[in-house]
């Protein structure tokens, strides 16, 4: 069975609207992480919001999330990978938008906008999954700039940033301005497998 | 001591996503800006946003279309949720085709001379006039200027076209195609649009990794302290949006004919 983090939902009762959260997670314990962090959002403070996947596609995301018993209707899919397969973005949800790359880093934060300014929650969130992605793609200071404007535009408009990241995988620059841009902690990162 | 009262000029509020804060609060009324960019950059999209939103605040508006016949425009502009074909029915948005402007006038010919300009000029001044435009989007002036075969006769046009339209109050956007939008390059084709506009708002793409992101620059407005950074934009189906574009990424990772 699977099992949530209950204390990320502890963590998000002391966090307000305007907050950013970085979430560090291992490789293994991401999905869990995620999950643990969404589930409250939606079922505790009941947040609409947008789900931004440099990670893995967003049919592959729902449909984990589904596997779990989440319904993601509430939630917008920014897809930053299935653009660049062929093929990618023939897709049966209509809750997923694409970019054509984790390059075209304004694009994202546009299209998170528009999403925004349509939806008809009066709270909302948004997930970033993850900074150690972008940053396979992204130089470590347009990275390090683009999480900077990322972040102080949502905290403007009230909407919780959450930023997953894996500290291992993230470029030194990055994860220091990340550690100074945030607003809240969750750590995840160091992962025991017995 | 009281601080001296600071004359700021009526503007005419766009309506469209971040570029009033970007001209901080608007156009100035009665001014022509040329509008620059290159092909598929959205100048044209930008040109309808702006007088859909005027029609939405009840402005009567005017389109001569020069690159497109008006049934494909208006078809174009159909999937934006800001449009509504009420406000052609209505007569808000009134969409003239270029090609049937010159037929009624007589201008069905190769090249245009000084009474043919004249003639343009006040066909156009009066429909302005007669219907109350208070909003004018001419695209493009380069197509309409290729017609004109001097300078001396395409500078006269456009600055007598301007000042008349100023005179009636009427912001007007010429739409100008360009090949390049680097920092060199021309922001109009015949060199002459940019010196005599009020205001320029360059549009074109900065490629990066192969992937080519919009951009939006106001690079002069006359009586306004703007913004002259780089923006990148999105066409949405609320209309265009903006967000200034990341300093390590403004500058195209090649040289390229698409933009800077």
């Amino acid at each position: 069975m699977f099992e949530l983090d209950q204390r990320i939902a502890e963590q998000l009762t002391e966090v307000a609207l305007n907050s950013a959260v970085q979430v560090r997670c291992g490789n293994s314990n991401a999905f869990m992480v995620t999950a643990s962090t969404i589930i409250p959002l939606m079922q505790m403070f009941e947040m609409g919001g947008v789900y931004i996947s440099a990670n893995r596609g967003a049919v592959e995301i729902i449909e984990a999330f589904e596997s779990i018993g989440i319904d993601v209707s509430k939630i917008q899919f920014i897809d930053l990978v299935s653009s660049g397969i062929l093929g990618g973005t023939d897709v049966p949800y209509s809750n997923i938008h694409f970019v054509d790359s984790p390059i075209m880093l304004e694009s994202v934060l546009l299209r998170t906008l528009y999403i925004l300014r349509t939806t008809t929650s009066e709270r909302n969130f948004v997930f970033l999954d993850s900074v150690n992605a972008l940053a396979i793609y992204n130089e470590d200071r347009i990275l390090a700039e683009y999480l900077h404007t990322f972040i102080n535009t949502f905290r403007q408009r009230e909407i919780l940033s959450v930023v997953l990241n894996v500290p291992d995988q993230t470029p030194p620059l990055v994860l220091s301005n990340l550690d100074l841009y945030c607003t809240d902690l969750i750590d995840r990162g160091q992962v025991v497998i017995h | 001591m009281q601080p001296a009262a600071v004359y700021t000029r009526d503007r005419c509020v766009t309506g469209i996503h971040g570029l009033d804060e970007i001209l901080r609060g608007g156009i100035p009324y009665g001014s022509t800006v040329l509008a620059a960019g290159t092909c598929g950059s959205g100048k044209t999209t930008l040109g309808m946003e702006f007088l859909v939103r005027g029609a939405l605040a009840g402005e009567a508006c005017a389109h001569f279309t020069a690159t497109e016949p008006s049934v494909k425009l208006l078809e174009n502009i159909r999937q934006y949720a800001f449009f509504d074909m009420n406000m052609v029915d209505s007569g808000l948005i009134n969409v003239f085709d270029m090609d049937v402007l010159y037929s009624w006038l007589g201008l069905e010919k190769a090249s245009f001379e000084l009474d043919d300009v004249h003639a343009l000029i006040k066909a156009i001044v009066d429909i302005v006039n007669t219907i109350g435009v208070t909003r004018l989007v001419i695209d493009s002036v380069t197509t309409l200027c290729y017609k004109i075969k001097s300078e001396q006769l395409i500078r006269d046009f456009l600055f007598t076209l301007g000042k008349k339209l100023a005179t009636l109050g009427c912001t007007t956007i010429l739409i100008s195609e360009i090949t390049s939008a680097t920092e060199n390059a021309h922001w109009s084709s015949f060199g002459v649009e940019e010196a005599i506009a009020d205001g320029i708002i360059v549009m074109g793409d900065v490629e990066r990794m192969g992937h080519l992101l919009r951009f939006l620059q106001v690079v002069k407005m006359r009586g306004t302290a703007h913004s002259r950074a780089k923006h990148a934009i999105e066409l949405t189906p609320l209309g265009v949006m903006l967000t200034p574009m990341l300093k390590w990424g403004a500058q195209s990772d090649k040289t390229s004919r698409w933009g800077s």
